[in-house]
């Protein structure tokens, strides 16, 4: 099979993937240097495909053969979809020729499992190995791990890889007893575990060996099962505790060719992974905990963003002043962000805050308006209920639409 | 700059030429000594002759001088500077440096007008709420995006090896004058490889060690033939997921002009129109949804991995919610038929992940207070009330939660279990959930109990505090106290073991 029909296949496989980071690497160059490539800090997209997500990394697997029977993975054994394999080297030819073309940042390599979870595993760290060690490669490298591997591996994929990643698949326990049946939430957790402590280590020892500076992420599949958002937000709150994780990527599920009848034939809305994503970031960035967004069972409002849903569920907090508040408070008033929260803040020292300041910051000044106070504005006595300002500031509902792509091009 | 100061020029009604930031910073640093308002400057393009034959990458702008740095002005009483040379602050500088590659016509007088309201001690210039600081922001938030979307979207092709070096070049059409910044880049980037960007203002070569600016070139790096380019419109269709069609967000991130530098824009619309028409269905791509396939012929039983740990039964404990949230069950650790059992409350972060009770900071402290008492560690059974770890999130943490009467009742089944297979003689209870679970009562207290040993289901119990009560108290006298009472119970644990509490002809508390 030649190198194109490869790059065919095991790049289709591999794009169910929504992990695409490819940043937090320490800084790195090739100035002087054999061999190539730099890191900044910050990952850079190179390209979007029309789906609206970014290329900035080869993401693909080294080999769709898989042995296990994951009924939402399109290269589950039982699966009839063509199949093919990356040798090493060519996966190593590959990153070095999409890099000085400028078409990646890197390379994000998975696998299916083929033979034995250490076989696969070590396969993945010889790619990771050959390209940092054979040749100098200095761009940034995310390995998926494969949690029944044996810790010395995850050891050593933390030493060529800037990240690791082990992926939940589904966010209950018993959703991946029926529905992964060869994995088990006990074994991916141990393997997180496993990465925490060698990421602590390097934290306690900083003499100690590299391991996987970019930490490590995960991802949940959502709308494979029953599990609404309540479930999802608590899982990722515990992994986010628990291992310390950089981010849980969400990937609303895709049908897939062939599906068996154990997942839904339909996708869900892919406006609830948005929504779920936004909720992710109340929780990374604004410090909110899961029970504070979904305080009991459910799913996220469609209609509007989570940080506004939960202004409006909580009106004793506002209004607020903007003049005396404190900055994390201030960065939870829906229309204003962590940035100019700050940027309100580094104003304050010089004088007071006016209605005016809110606009050229750029914040939503519709949705602010009935939750802060400034030197020169008050919102108006008797407010709006929760209920009425909500139908004010929801997204406008959408006409369907045939062609919708077209008209957006 | 010819013809004298900036000022003495400004006075004498000329224009000042200025061609790069160097030039503009030694200007207004001039023209700020001498108080020259922003009204009175005329800020000039720069004649031909006037031009330094600069290098635009050697010649890196120096950082702002500190006024005695500056040379002596000419002496006349005119041009004496009448104020002290201005400080301003290096991120500031930076802003405005940034600021200065944006192609607007009037930036070096919307510049002086900044730095010029900053002297006079308006510092809110710099904030996005000020109305030149939106602008000046705006800049450079707009040469960022123009760094960004050049690191990004420049694409190299690669010559034919007997063509020599460069052996990449890209084309490129920038929006504002970020090319020596993003030269940088790709020089950090591409190690020994030689290339060039060309653009319509000026061209940069890397030739693997330097650096060199030469002259405009003739867009001829579009037209170069690579055959890598295939394989990266191969993978560029096969990783995008019809099922998800959404180009909106695409074009929202790629604005038009960027589109004609990317080889991967000619197959954009059959890729739109192919997964409008129904590939989106599914989400694999037509080229390989049309391959033969193949399934995988394996025995679900042999595709099992053979899993290293072996979960023990407690492991799949679901007595309680607690499994949820923690990674593992601690179960206890020590000799089959230890003597003294010590039971804490339950394990803690680090416990959690390495499946070991007693290993994080209260298991050390816990080893100092056994070696105070004479008491090896490695001959008493070690284990915890509750066997997962039960917390709370406070930030990015776990903080350690007290386990509710509901979870010590449920997890006393396991620790009944191991009561019943080591039988040891005495039982030491680490703080009040293990008290609670040790005599099966919520209603006992520590403070009742510290230090008086119990007969229990005939065995001696002796209660002492837990090593994190230890930790956390505060005040090094109390701490002290803590750690001896602690001390003092393991000593009366090891006594213990020599007074059968059968024997004993006390009844209750001794």
């Amino acid at each position: 099979m030649e190198l194109k029909d490869k790059l065919e296949i095991l790049a289709d496989a591999a794009k169910y993937d929504a992990s695409c980071a490819s940043s937090g690497a320490p800084k790195r160059d090739s100035v002087d240097k054999d061999g190539l490539g730099a890191t900044t800090g910050m990952g850079i997209c190179h390209s979007y495909t029309p789906d609206g997500r970014c290329v900035s990394l080869l993401k693909i697997l080294l080999t769709n053969f898989c042995v296990y029977d994951c009924q939402y993975c399109v290269n589950r054994r039982s699966s009839n979809v063509p199949r093919a394999r990356f040798s090493v080297d060519e996966v190593v030819k590959l990153t070095q020729d999409f890099y000085l073309r400028n078409y990646i940042d890197g390379l994000f390599l998975s696998s299916g499992i083929i033979q034995s979870s250490d076989y696969t595993m070590e396969q993945l760290v010889e790619v990771a190995r050959r390209l940092r060690e054979e040749h100098q490669f200095r761009g940034y490298i995310h390995l998926k791990t494969i949690p029944d591997a044996d810790p010395r591996l995850i050891e050593l994929a933390g030493k060529y890889a800037d990240r690791l990643s082990v992926n939940i698949e589904l966010p209950t326990q018993d959703s991946v007893t029926r529905l992964a049946p060869e994995k088990n939430v006990h074994t991916i957790k141990l393997a997180m575990g496993s990465i925490r402590t060698k990421l602590d280590e390097k934290d306690d020892h900083p003499k100690a060996p590299v391991f996987a500076p970019a930490g490590q992420s995960t991802q949940m599949i959502v709308g494979a099962d029953a599990s609404d958002d309540h479930t999802i937000l608590s899982t990722s709150q515990t992994l986010y505790g628990s291992y310390k994780l950089k981010r849980v990527y969400y990937s609303a599920f895709s049908p897939i060719p062939q599906s068996p009848s154990s997942v839904p034939s339909a996708p869900p809305p892919l406006l609830r992974e948005h929504r779920l994503y936004q909720a992710d970031f109340l929780m990374r960035g604004y410090g909110f905990t899961a029970g504070e967004i979904m305080p009991e069972a459910g799913n996220l409002a469609l209609d509007i963003d989570p940080k506004l849903a939960w202004a409006l569920a909580n009106r004793a907090h506002f209004p607020l002043d903007l003049n005396r508040a404190d900055e994390a408070m201030i960065a939870r008033v829906p229309g204003i962000g962590l940035r100019s929260a700050k940027r309100l803040i580094d104003l304050r020292r010089l004088r007071r805050i006016r209605w005016e300041d809110l606009s050229r910051l750029r914040c939503s000044l519709k949705k602010l308006a009935p939750f802060v106070v400034t030197a020169d504005y008050k919102p108006a006595q008797g407010m709006a209920s929760s209920e009425h300002l909500r139908r004010n500031m929801a997204d406008a509902p959408q006409q369907m639409n045939l062609w919708p792509e077209l008209q957006a091009a | 700059m010819s013809g004298g100061s900036a000022a003495q020029r400004v006075l004498q009604g000329q224009a000042l030429p200025v061609e790069n930031f160097a030039q503009w910073r030694d200007a207004a640093r001039d023209l700020l000594m001498h108080g020259v308002a922003p009204e009175q400057v005329t800020w000039g393009a720069p004649q031909r002759d006037d031009l330094l034959a600069g290098d635009l990458f050697s010649s890196a702008p120096p950082p702002a001088a500190p006024s005695h740095n500056v040379p002596t002005p000419p002496a006349s009483a005119q041009d004496a500077p009448t104020r002290p040379a201005p400080h301003i602050p290096r991120s500031f500088m930076e802003m405005l440096q940034s600021a200065a590659c944006c192609r607007v016509p009037d930036r070096w007088a919307f510049l002086y007008r900044v730095i010029w309201r900053w002297t006079q001690g308006e510092h809110d210039v710099q904030s996005p709420a000020d109305e030149d600081g939106a602008r000046l922001n705006g800049m450079v938030k707009a040469v960022r995006r123009e760094e960004h979307d050049m690191h990004a979207y420049i694409r190299f092709r690669e010559r034919p090896i007997e063509a020599g070096a460069p052996r990449f070049v890209a084309w490129y059409e920038p929006r504002h004058d970020v090319l020596p910044q993003v030269a940088e880049h790709f020089a950090r980037r591409m190690g020994k490889v030689s290339w060039m960007i060309a653009t319509p203002e000026a061209s940069v070569l890397w030739d693997g060690q330097t650096l060199h600016e030469t002259g405009p070139l003739a867009h001829n790096a579009q037209e170069l033939e690579d055959d890598g380019e295939a394989l990266w419109l191969t993978y560029y269709r096969s990783i995008f997921n019809p099922a998800r069609l959404n180009a909106g967000i695409m074009h929202q991130h790629i604005t038009s002009d960027r589109w004609k530098h990317l080889p991967e824009a000619k197959i954009v619309p059959h890729m739109i129109g192919e997964a409008s028409r129904g590939a989106r269905k599914v989400g694999q791509y037509e080229a390989v949804g049309q391959r033969k396939g193949t399934t995988i012929p394996i025995a679900p039983e042999d595709a099992q991995p053979e899993r290293h740990q072996h979960p023990s039964k407690l492991d799949e404990c679901r007595r309680c919610e607690l499994y949820q949230f923690a990674t593992q069950a601690v179960p206890g650790e020590g000799p089959k038929h230890a003597q003294i059992m010590l039971v804490g409350e339950q394990p803690g972060d680090q416990e959690d992940l390495a499946g070991h009770p007693f290993v994080g900071p209260a298991g050390q402290l816990l080893d100092q207070v056994c070696e105070a008492a004479g008491l090896d560690r490695s001959t008493v059974y070690v284990t915890n009330a509750v066997k997962h770890f039960k917390w709370e999130p406070r930030g990015k943490r776990r903080l350690h939660k007290t386990p509710g009467q509901r979870e010590i009742e449920a997890c006393h089944y396991w620790y009944e279990k191991e009561l019943a297979s080591v039988k040891p003689t005495v039982i030491v209870a680490l703080g009040a959930t293990a008290l609670k679970s040790v005599l099966g009562t919520a209603t006992v207290t520590l403070r009742d109990s510290l230090g008086k040993p119990m007969r229990h289901d005939g065995r001696w119990v002796v209660t002492t505090y837990h090593p994190s009560y230890v930790l956390r108290v505060p005040g090094e006298d109390a701490k002290h106290e803590a750690f001896s009472i602690m001390v003092q119970g393991l000593k009366l644990a090891r006594e213990l073991l020599d007074r059968p509490p059968e024997e004993s002809s006390e009844p209750g508390l001794l």
